[in-house]
């Protein structure tokens, strides 16, 4: 009876965590957005998340550095499971315009299994709210599956 | 028998009645309806009033990682003493003319148990082992120390007020402090008393912790500071203290302030309770959030030890020479 | 003490919200929204000039010979994933076979949903008809010191290729520069325009170029 319950509630109040490996910020501030009272991300249960340790959904945006990569894998590390991974924006999925520069290690999912890709440069706040809700479903499925 | 009666009688308060399951709902939903009030007066939709059950229940669902450099034992069960502290103090106010355990405990009680949700978080935060909760438990200890002098002050003046109407110079139980208000109504219909209560309804955001008097739980400072380790069903505890506070707080201003309103019945006394906490919560919990940037430690400190004492010692001073 | 938003805050408690309810309300993007590509192989030339400029190296062109005279099958696809939408490659496309519409919901759990591709069959060229070829060569070996003055201008080929009419041509090398597959020769010096069939693709480019408008296709 709990399980079912705890399922539930797992689809109804995702956290996000932000994560910025080297982005232009185009996509932060579409996603920074998304929490404004135009689109009010809260209604559907979303909350910014000050902690890794807090948040069940990771938002990864910009093409991932060299520099900044041991950080992301450790921040993401620190998400507990169920957890979800999303990347933002046409940079941490394919490198964009900077694919092959030698301070870029790459699109994310060399490192990293991603679940949900929201394309665009940037994308727009309104296809990012149907990439979370697509990132809840997938929440709710793994959910159901552990333990 | 009688004894086992007795028993299951107060079994039935410290689980049911002011106790568990009455914290448990009646917290979350002001904690609900303060996030929709917060966001109606941001011209937003905000999310809706069962979220905080939501949020509960995530957290139950989510693997609780212990870091190596924390200290397990405290770590886990700092959370569960601030909730059992937390519901202790919520057995000792009294509903109206409904007290659970009346005459075991009185306002100095109360006074030293209202600590203990804050230990409980400051030693939960430094068995965590990271500079972030550091920094956080250190604001935290200034943010209560900062809120203990207004608050014994405007404890003093009630207990003053109702103590030189009783005769008996210092009245410190809250049972008798009810029995008194549904004789001779509240006591916030007299004029010195309304310093005092508006100093209560400026200590209640503080002790609770909330915008604009939560530095210690800095988000975007501090990466949450206390509680940045914690995942899973400690932190839920922790967000479920967090609304039994706001629960605490609001009643004992019922208690103190507004006893005279309840009727003679436990039930309609529980809900007239409810609907006060929750008239009290969008007052001087969601709008204030709602206008207000978040105030550095510095000056939250300031604020309550000039401003808001100043308001208590003018309502204490009244009281004291039997105006 | 100094608070500001309280009759803002008192009068919003009771107003209505100002959030464009999204999933519920749906949303359209605004006009000339640079959304999701829409391809039309059916008017695609093959030229390749959208692969030489995109950005974000997001098209890729594959070539298959088909067996027989049938002429190549060049798939075209595009790499949402990698695309920064900055409509480059649909403003260089002279067949406007790239088309940028105004959907924006682009999300995808694999990154097989965010390729774009579509082929068309591009037919073999038909030789040219012989006289014609005969006729050049000879008209090159007799070397025409007194070129004749203006002759008629030169037809378009069968299988719109550029041709060139050496009485308009001042031999500037714009159309060289400019051509994509690098299939003009032109040499300023020595007076000489020369075409490489097998290079060409019949874009157009050249005959845009031309500031004398000497290129017919």
């Amino acid at each position: 009876m709990f399980k079912k319950l705890i399922q539930e509630s797992m689809g109804k109040s995702p956290w996000l965590f932000h994560i910025n490996a080297g982005s232009c910020n185009g996509c932060d501030i579409e996603l920074v957005s998304v929490l404004t009272p135009r689109y009010d991300a809260e209604r559907l249960g979303f909350k910014l998340a000050g902690s890794p340790r807090h948040a069940d959904i990771v938002v990864v945006t910009g093409p991932v550095t060299k520099q900044s990569l041991p950080r992301v894998l450790r921040a993401i590390s620190q998400v507990p499971e169920p957890r979800c991974i999303v990347t933002m924006g046409s940079c941490p999925q394919s490198g964009n315009v900077f694919r092959g520069s030698y301070s870029v290690a790459g699109p994310l999912s060399k490192y990293v299994h991603v679940d949900v890709d929201v394309a665009g440069c940037a994308p727009k706040p309104e296809a990012v709210i149907d990439g979370l809700a697509l990132a809840t479903q997938i929440l709710k499925e793994k959910r159901g599956q552990m333990k | 028998m009688t004894i086992v009666i007795s028993a299951l009688q107060y079994l039935g308060y410290v689980l049911i009645f002011p106790g568990f399951l009455f914290c448990f709902l009646a917290g979350m939903l002001l904690c609900g309806i303060d996030r929709k009030l917060v966001a109606k007066m941001q011209k937003r939709v905000g999310p809706p009033v069962l979220q905080p059950f939501y949020d509960f229940f995530k957290l139950c669902g989510k693997e609780t990682i212990v870091p190596a450099s924390a200290s397990k034992t405290t770590f886990l069960m700092a959370p569960l003493v601030g909730l059992a502290a937390l519901v202790v103090i919520q057995l000792f106010i009294p509903v109206f003319s409904f007290s659970a355990f009346s005459g075991m405990a009185d306002v100095i009680v109360i006074l030293y148990l209202l600590l203990i949700p804050a230990m409980s978080v400051i030693l939960g935060g430094a068995a965590s082992g990271s500079p972030y909760a550091g920094v956080g438990l250190s604001r935290e200890m200034v943010t209560i120390i900062s809120c203990e002098l207004p608050l014994v002050l405007v404890l003093l003046a009630v207990a003053k007020t109702v103590g030189s109407a009783l005769g008996t110079g210092l009245c410190f139980s809250l049972s008798d402090i009810a029995a008194y208000q549904a004789m001779h109504g509240s006591l916030i219909t007299k004029i010195s008393m309304l310093p005092a209560a508006v100093a209560m309804l400026l200590i209640i955001p503080g002790e609770t912790g909330n915008h604009p008097f939560d530095a210690a739980e800095a988000e975007t400072e501090i990466c949450e500071g206390l509680l940045a380790e914690y995942s899973g069903a400690p932190l839920g505890v922790y967000k479920l203290s967090h609304a039994i506070k706001m629960l605490t707080l609001t009643s004992l201003f019922v208690a103190l302030f507004l006893g005279g309103l309840g009727t003679g019945f436990v039930a309609l006394d529980g809900i007239i309770l409810f609907l006060l906490c929750v008239v009290l919560t969008a007052v001087s919990i969601s709008f204030v959030h709602a206008i207000t940037a978040r105030l550095k430690i510095e000056q939250i400190f300031k604020f309550y030890w000039t401003l808001v004492s100043g308001l208590a010692l003018i309502s204490l001073v009244l009281a004291w020479y039997g105006l | 003490m100094d608070l500001p938003f309280v009759k803002e805050a008192l009068q919003q408690l009771f107003s209505k919200s100002s959030c464009a309810m999204y999933p519920v309300v749906p949303s359209e993007a605004a006009p000339n929204y640079r959304g999701r590509i829409v391809y039309h192989p059916d008017r695609c030339i093959g030229c390749g000039m959208c692969e030489r400029v995109c950005s974000g190296n997001a098209i890729t062109r594959m070539v298959e010979h088909l067996p027989e005279d049938q002429g190549d099958k060049i798939t075209l696809t595009f790499n949402l994933g990698s695309c920064t939408f900055c409509a480059t490659c649909a403003d260089f496309c002279t067949t406007h076979s790239i088309e940028f519409t105004g959907d924006y919901h682009m999300v995808a759990t694999k990154e097989e949903d965010l390729l774009v591709s579509g082929s068309f069959i591009k037919a073999p060229r038909k030789k040219p008809a012989a006289p014609a070829k005969a006729a050049a060569p000879e008209k090159a070996a007799e070397g025409c010191a007194a070129a004749e003055p203006a002759a008629e201008a030169p037809k378009p080929r069968e299988d719109g290729k550029p041709v060139n009419d050496p009485a308009k041509c001042v031999y500037c090398t714009l159309c060289a520069r400019k051509c994509p597959a690098g299939a003009l020769t032109v040499d300023r010096a020595a007076k000489t325009w020369t075409l490489d069939e097998d290079k060409c693709v019949a874009c157009g480019t050249c005959a845009e170029a031309c500031p004398k408008n000497c290129i017919i296709l």
